[in-house]
């Protein structure tokens, strides 16, 4: 094990480079023993890997560094252990080392990954922020990157329900980023985990983002990409997905809506269509339970220009002087009636005069 | 032989008396100046002496002294030329001793002996009458602006000629100098503007409470076009703010040619590139800066976020106190600076945020762009609004809108109201109300309190964010001239808040 971790902390060794050295040298250990001289020997590695590698050796307690690793909570995984998860194992570019924070998934339940743009419309936010609440209350877990924007609604969603969420990180797992998210960070490890392949203290980097992907992907049974433009990092996690043969699931858009094209996209392919939260955990065979926690609101609360106006908004966010030019309301009396709907959490407002309908 | 001419210095806004002396003895032929003079004042002897040679004045061969009261005010500024002439010409004899008693003389000369224009020529004439002054000798080209002042004798001489001939009891012959401006017609009106009620309404409010106004909006949404239409809603100016008005503009060498003193609200815009000293004022010798210009009308700073920090930063004090008070060696500068407070910014970088069609912005340049602004600015702000984009249909929108006229007399209206309640007060409008006042003057019934606590809650206020939700409702109130404050009106007056730096991170 010390040794595994050992080989997973050489900077500029990456899991490639790991893999072709397990292939010619067998395990870690033996790796950790092999001289200078043979290392050089060895084929695919630079000069500069070399040296990496001999020089670790000189500056790593294995004994101390292992027993700190286990002190600081993280749990650690490679490929050479039995525990390692079969998902990962398999696909392409496996990860060789896994660092864990908090809970692994639990492979016995359905596992949904909820990813999208980190730039996305107030409609993407809602509907993540239901797919996570939905699967996880039909009792799936949900899997997602912990980005700002879609992402982190997924996960909300999950939480709101109770339920259980991941995060597989790109940077060390005890660094949260991004660092707005740090309340979302200390949830999900009380309610799941976080996962990456990087060693802990690795700094968020933009290369280190992409790859990620393959490990929500392949720790997942399904995908739903909630929004993404024409080209988004989200669609990687689709191309790992259809890689990896798993279903893919998209939240159509607007035929006009930029954020939405990806996705689009990705349905004209043959992706699956969320036409409704419900249809969608249906087809995922989850009919846990039937719940009457949404829908179900009383509209008779409402008085006649309450709900004038309420019928007025929707997911994407409305303008005062939009809303007070479609229902002819003058100002004073617009200010009270959206102050009087937002104190009965009919709607919310989403920027600085912005108004949305909370559902 | 001995001479005494009276000028003036302008020190601030405000004008001091100075005292030219002149004394021709006998002696090596000399010619000094002495009494605490700044280079430009000492380069007048040079001046002086060639200029009366070319009237046709040659000095005598004597001691001359000429010495300024009082010495310990450093005299700066070229307005002293001509009452050195005038004090040395009355000691050689040319020029009657009594015909320069109770006479101020104010002006530049060339070598030629031409009159030169000098700035400050309002508040020294203003200032002159008060002190029984009776007649004032000025540059001709300050004529328009001198004779403002009413009830004192105003010669406006062309050169050092002419000043001779008058103070010798000749016969005065008024004449046009340049093109006088035309009075100026107000071409803005609210009217112009289609749609954006919202907005309308937000500076109709912000005008009655004196609130200050934050405008964001994408890039073309009219926040421009209206800021620079509020100085037409603001009541207008009485005779008392209109010479401080005048005054500050004549100090700093804007007055021109105006026949009347200054009646149109100023409006300042400021480039956001402006220095500290372009903004509040100062220098070596200090001028009024760009908000003093705004005296008792409006300051707009478009691109908000785009001002240097510590530029924006040193507004506080004087949006404080009022007022500007540069501290120099020679002395204290005051100038006044009330003014309404309009900004303007966009939401993001690109200008488009929460419309996620069009923004380009990533999640962490926004954040960036929102760090720009400075919270103790923010903090001052009292009434904040989105400006969306304006829809081709409502560009050509025939609809009558109100005039600014119209809106102009609900203003003052409760502006009359707040003048009433707060006679007593040292403030006078609702946004002015110290804290310890506010549950005075902004009280709220039992239901309304606890109505507030959970809005309070909800949005997570600050004790001051709260207050300026009190304020403003308070001048909702007002507007429709109720005694108590009205669940509507809060409802309003938290439609106006400010934004708050962590909600707008919360919701990227």
């Amino acid at each position: 094990m010390k040794y595994q971790y050992w080989l997973s902390n050489i900077p500029g060794v990456g899991c490639k480079t790991i893999h072709r050295l397990l292939g010619q040298a067998g395990s870690a250990e033996e790796i950790y023993f092999l001289k200078k001289e043979q290392l050089e020997k060895l084929s695919g590695l630079s000069d500069r890997q070399v040296h990496a590698i001999t020089d670790r050796k000189k500056n790593w307690n294995l004994e101390e560094k292992y027993a700190a690793l286990g002190e600081s909570g993280i749990s650690f995984l490679s490929c050479e252990m039995e525990s390692y998860p079969k998902q990962l194992r398999n696909i392409v570019d496996a990860p060789y080392s896994l660092y864990i924070k908090g809970k692994m998934p639990d492979f016995s339940k359905r596992r949904v990954a909820v990813v999208g743009a980190r730039m996305c419309s107030e409609y993407g936010k809602k509907m993540a922020e239901q797919i996570g609440e939905k699967l996880a209350f039909c009792g799936a877990e949900v899997l997602s990157g912990m980005a700002r924007g879609i992402d982190a609604y997924g996960h909300i969603g999950a939480l709101k329900a109770g339920g259980n969420t991941y995060a597989v990180l790109g940077c060390g797992v005890n660094i949260c980023y991004p660092r707005t998210n740090q309340k979302l960070y200390e949830d999900i490890l009380s309610h799941g985990g976080i996962i990456s392949e990087y060693p802990p203290e690795t700094e968020p980097i933009a290369q280190l983002f992409p790859a990620r992907n393959r490990i929500i992907s392949a720790l997942s049974d399904v995908v739903v990409i909630v929004e993404a433009k024409e080209r988004s990092g989200s669609l990687i996690t689709a191309d790992f997905a259809l890689e990896q043969g798993k279903d893919i699931y998209a939240v159509p858009g607007r035929v006009t809506d930029s954020l939405s094209m990806g996705c689009n996209n990705l349905i004209r392919q043959g992706a699956g269509i969320i036409n409704s939260v419900e249809d969608f955990v249906k087809d995922l065979e989850l009919y846990a339970c039937n719940d009457t926690t949404q829908e179900n609101f009383n509209k008779l609360l409402l008085e006649k220009d309450e709900s004038l106006v309420y019928a007025c908004l929707s997911l994407r966010p409305k303008s005062m002087e939009e809303l007070l030019k479609k229902t002819g309301f003058a100002m004073p009396q617009m200010a009270d009636i959206l102050q009087r709907l937002i104190q009965k959490d009919f709607i919310t407002e989403s920027f600085k005069n912005y108004y949305i309908r909370k559902i | 032989m001995y001479s005494l001419v009276t000028t003036s210095i302008i020190q601030g806004i405000k004008s001091i008396p100075v005292y030219v002396e002149a004394d021709v003895s006998d002696g090596m032929p000399l010619f000094e100046m002495v009494g605490s003079l700044s280079p430009e004042v000492k380069e007048s002897k040079e001046r002086v002496r060639t200029a009366l040679k070319n009237t046709g004045y040659i000095l005598p061969p004597k001691r001359i002294t000429i010495n300024f009261i009082p010495a310990n005010i450093r005299k700066t500024g070229s307005g002293f030329d001509l009452p050195v002439v005038a004090a040395v010409l009355c000691a050689i004899g040319i020029v009657p001793e009594e015909a320069l008693k109770d006479t101020m003389v104010v002006g530049e000369i060339s070598l030629s002996g031409e009159v030169k224009p000098v700035n400050g020529i309002l508040p020294m004439v203003a200032e002159a009458k008060e002190r029984g002054v009776t007649r004032c000798i000025v540059p001709a080209e300050n004529h328009t602006e001198a004779q403002l002042v009413k009830e004192i004798e105003i010669f406006a001489v062309q050169s050092i000629a002419e000043m001779i001939h008058i103070l010798n009891g000749g016969t005065y012959i008024e004449k046009e100098i340049g093109k006088a401006v035309a009075k100026t017609i107000r071409m803005l009106d609210f009217s112009d503007i289609q749609g954006q009620h919202f907005v309308k309404r937000a500076c109709e409010v912000a005008v009655s409470g004196m609130h200050n106004l934050l405008m964001i909006g994408p890039p073309g949404a009219g926040k421009t076009m209206t800021a620079m239409r509020i100085p037409t809603i603001l009541p207008p100016l009485d005779e008392k703010e209109q010479m401080e008005l005048s005054k500050i503009y004549s100090v700093s060498g804007q007055f021109q040619l105006r026949e009347q003193l200054m009646e149109e609200r100023p409006f300042r815009c400021p480039h956001h590139t402006i220095t500290t000293q372009g903004l509040v004022g100062g220098g070596l010798i200090p001028k009024p800066g760009e908000i003093s210009l705004a005296h008792k009308g409006v300051l707009f700073l478009d691109e908000l976020p785009e001002f240097k920090q510590n530029t924006i930063e040193i507004l506080r004090q004087p949006m404080e106190e009022k007022e500007v008070r540069l501290v120099r060696v020679n002395g204290t500068y005051e100038y006044p600076a009330d003014f309404i407070l309009v900004a303007a910014m966009n939401p993001c970088k690109c200008g488009y945020y929460p419309d996620m069609q069009k923004c380009r912005c990533t999640a962490a340049s926004i954040e960036r762009y929102i760090n720009r602004i400075s919270q103790p600015l923010l903090d001052r702000i009292d009434i904040c609004v989105e400006t969306p984009q304006i829809k081709f249909e409502e560009l050509n929108g025939t609809k009558k809108e109100e005039c600014s006229d119209t809106i102009r007399e609900r203003v003052i209206e409760v502006h009359a109201i707040q003048k009433k309640r707060y006679q007593k007060e040292d403030f006078q409008f609702n946004s002015q109300i110290p804290a310890a006042r506010i549950a005075e003057y902004c009280a709220l019934s039992k239901d309304q309190g606890k109505y507030m606590k959970k809005i309070y809650k909800q949005l997570n206020l600050t004790a001051r964010s709260y207050h300026k939700i009190l304020k403003v409702a308070r001048t909702l109130a007002d507007m429709d001239g109720t005694e108590n404050i009205l669940d509507a009106h809060l409802n309003e007056a938290v439609c106006y808040r400010n934004i708050d730096k962590r909600f707008w991170r919360d919701s990227l």
